[in-house]
């Protein structure tokens, strides 16, 4: 984490905006007695530790606890009700050989390049868009954004309807009406384009999201070294280029990552459109898992397999923190 | 997607209106903001042990606990209210929940020793919230004291006991069969088909008269398996009575039965262009719709979803029911007749005698039969009052001649087998499976252990 000495790390975040109290205001306790030990007051630079108590707690009773309690199920032959035993790694071994687990490796892999790279790629766009001065910029970004805040399950039903494989109705309907009538689909019912069409239906629903991250890092850009590189002229792709994007890397950052955790671990969209089928074309880890667990009454393979997921997802995020922050430069 | 990322923090919150991560006015907490803030984590933080608490007294109440599945809610209300009238002093909470989130519910509170006192269970093996798997696992009350019991058909045994004591309540068994609009079959000027040939013309004739001749909606992942199940009991169980047995001891498998001519016929109703388009794209919704709005002539379904057919039609009197053919001789017809998801009395109940009598109420004739037309399912015993659904009776005359085969899927082995079948049918209707690679995918799940 602190392998990057160029992050923007002595900007903002740690400054003291105007008008809010700060550490050393007449608030702070101890009313100022310097030699006297307050878990509140320690070096004003440094947050007091206690800050983190509340949080951790919670953090620990509803995270941390049941995730390492989860893990011995993993070495079990648990069925979810009654006793078990222990089975060593022999649920690991059967992860290797189960060809529907390591099938759903590929279209979660497939799933989320295809999730990180268009929903990032609009949500860029979209927040370029917004950014501009343009008088309805304000509503635009309302519009962008609403379908993140809808239940995932309720975007994969809506989208159900859109996918109406009959020639008349949602999207289907939309084509005919164009004159694209050849391009009709039966978007969730043909095993090639299953997976597709639930990727178009999570990059509707968070390309705003992201949108709204980019634009955030688009608003910290300096209007200063616009104008510099204007001066120096430079045109609009070059002040993208070698101004904006440079600058955007924090908020490019943030967005990778969130999308990338997001599409590996994605179900609710999976499972409510097409539960993984048909048959197994658009199954992805934790619709696997879950199935493993909650249809198949084994739990304790479930569990190798989420465990498997979580550490791969660990992996991959951790590698991609270390490589984007080292690109991130400060304005 | 949001949920444990920590650095926020990151992004510049200097520009005018860049409130989105760290607004600022918010970076600071003042003291007493602080202690609310600790105040609340540690209210959340002490709710799990209050809730833990609140569950451990429940049975306090004295309320009898009912967590059903949606398709019970109706006859479980009603009957609940008969008790009721007789038992002013047991009250009941009851809950009902659609089957997928009904089984992860009831299996949670099994596994956290927090049991409802009478839970739906499922008929026979072969489903992680069956009679036999819990059962095994000592979660069932032995219901065999019971006067109903004792007339429970011998050929029904697989589906309520194991190992001779009875755990499951249900009123009876519902059958599969070809769920028809007579106003289409009219238009078309066609007649009820008796044998897998006549189906075919059949089939014709209504496709050339604009209708879509069976309307399947596979998306909808156990709305696959209904025509293989129409079409095995003939093409198996006529020729093989032991089969169940046969593959119980290894000694037969799935490709190298009937199942090969079942499913080949099923693929055959395809190719023949005799189900609506993209079967795997259309739910069970489209699929009642298109039968009810007379689109579709017919679909093969299982008889408890005959009343959400007739919600969705003005005419409900215009759908009607017969066995689906599979062979070639109109006299001998064979059907699957399955028992319908019932009920049963947890191990640890926190009420067992009231649940028990509950249960014991169910069992009394009357009840078995309001039962039963609630779901249109055939009641396992027949009292002189007994009065079935008119639609059903094409039907039994095949069951008292004893030609009605269990669903097949109440003597698999294991969980896997069934979500297997449904895979493979998916795969089979969208050409990415042949018939023997379909089956093979079910023979290998089959050999799993349980």
């Amino acid at each position: 984490m602190n392998s990057a000495p160029r992050t923007a790390t002595s900007g903002a975040p740690r400054a003291t905006p105007p008008g809010s109290a700060s550490a050393k205001g007449p608030g702070g306790p101890g009313g100022g007695g310097r030699a006297r030990w307050s878990p509140f007051r320690t070096d004003p630079a440094v947050p007091p530790w206690i800050f983190v108590v509340p949080a951790l707690a919670v953090y620990a009773v509803v995270v941390l606890y049941p995730s390492v309690a989860g893990v011995v199920y993993a070495f079990t032959d648990w069925s979810g009700v009654g006793s078990f035993s222990f089975v060593g790694v022999d649920n690991f071994r059967t992860l290797l050989d189960d060809r529907r687990a390591l099938e759903s490796v590929g279209n979660t892999l497939l799933l989320t390049v295809a999730v990180v790279v268009v929903q990032n790629g609009i949500g860029l766009l979209l927040a370029l868009g917004v950014h501009a001065n343009i008088r309805s910029r304000a509503l635009l970004r309302v519009i962008f954004f609403a379908p993140a805040v809808v239940s995932p399950v309720m975007v994969a039903f809506l989208w159900k309807y859109v996918y109406n494989p009959e020639g008349g109705a949602g999207l289907n309907g939309v084509l005919g009406a164009l004159g694209l009538g050849g391009l009709r689909q039966d978007w969730l019912g043909d095993p090639s384009l299953a997976l597709w069409s639930v990727a178009a239906m999570v990059i509707w629903q968070y390309a705003g999201y992201s949108m709204v991250i980019f634009l955030a890092g688009l608003q910290g850009v300096p209007a200063e070294l616009h104008e510099a590189a204007t001066i120096d002229g430079a045109g609009a792709w070059q002040r993208f280029r070698y101004v904006t994007w440079p600058l955007l890397a924090p908020a490019l950052t943030i967005n990778l990552m969130l999308s990338t955790i997001g599409g590996l671990k994605l179900f609710d969209q999976v499972y409510a459109a097409t539960n993984g089928g048909p048959g197994t074309a658009s199954e992805t880890l934790s619709t696997v898992l879950y199935k493993e667990a909650f249809v198949y009454g084994k739990f304790g393979y479930s569990t190798a397999v989420a465990l498997v997921l979580a550490l791969f997802v660990a992996a991959v995020s951790l590698v991609q923190l270390r490589y984007l922050r080292a690109r991130e430069v400060t304005a | 997607m949001t949920t444990g990322f920590p650095r926020f923090s990151h992004a510049r919150t200097d520009g005018p209106g860049a409130g989105l991560p760290v607004p600022p006015g918010r970076a600071t907490v003042s003291r007493r903001g602080l202690l609310r803030i600790g105040g609340t984590a540690a209210a959340a933080a002490a709710l799990p042990a209050a809730l833990t608490a609140c569950s451990g007294s429940g049975g306090g109440t004295g309320q009898v606990r009912v967590v059903g599945v949606a398709d019970q809610q109706k006859p479980l209300e009603e009957l609940i209210a008969a008790y009721r009238a007789d038992h002013p002093d047991d009250r009941f909470s009851t809950s009902f929940a659609p089957t997928d989130q009904v089984q992860t519910v009831v299996r949670t509170q099994l596994a956290g020793g927090n049991a409802p006192d009478v839970h739906v269970l499922y008929p026979g093996s072969g489903s992680a919230m069956s009679m036999a798997e819990l059962a095994k696992a000592s979660l069932l009350t032995d219901l065999s004291a019971q006067p109903w019991t004792k007339g429970i058909p011998a050929s029904f045994d697989a589906a309520y006991r194991r190992d001779g004591k009875t755990y499951l309540y249900s009123a009876g068994s519902s059958v599969i069969g070809a769920i028809y609009n007579k106003k289409a079959f009219a238009r078309a000027g066609v007649e009820p088909p008796g044998t897998w040939a006549e189906l075919l013309d059949v089939c014709g004739t209504l496709k050339a008269a604009g209708i879509v001749p069976i309307a399947l909606g596979a998306q909808t992942p156990w709305v696959t398996q209904l025509i293989s199940y129409a079409l095995v009991p003939d093409a198996v169980y006529a020729r093989e009575p032991d089969f169940d047995d046969r593959m119980t001891a290894g000694r037969a498998t799935f490709v190298d039965s009937g199942w090969a001519d079942a499913l080949g016929k099923y693929k055959e109703l395809q190719r023949k262009g005799f189900f609506n388009d993209n079967p795997n794209g259309t739910t069970f919704e489209q699929q009642t719709s298109l039968v009810a709005g007379g689109k579709a002539a017919m679909a093969v379904q299982v008889s408890a979803v005959l009343s959400t057919f007739r919600q969705a039609t003005r005419t409900p009197d215009d759908l009607g029911m017969f066995p689906f053919p599979a062979g070639d001789d109109a006299k001998k017809q064979w059907i699957p007749a399955g028992i319908v998801v019932g009920l049963g009395v947890a191990a640890h109940a926190k009420n067992p005698d009231r649940a028990k009598a509950f249960v014991e109420f169910l069992g009394r004739q009357e009840n078995i039969d309001r039962w039963a037309k609630a779901v249109s399912a055939i009641p396992f015993k027949r009292g002189a009052a007994t009065r079935l659904d008119p639609v059903l009776d094409p039907f039994l005359p095949v069951i008292d001649a004893g030609r009605a085969v269990p669903f097949m899927d109440q003597r698999w082995p294991n969980a896997e087998v069934q979500p297997a079948h449904f895979a493979a049918v998916q795969d089979l209707l969208a050409g990415k499976k042949d018939v023997k690679g379909a089956l093979a995918q079910m023979d290998a799940a089959y050999r799993k252990k349980a």
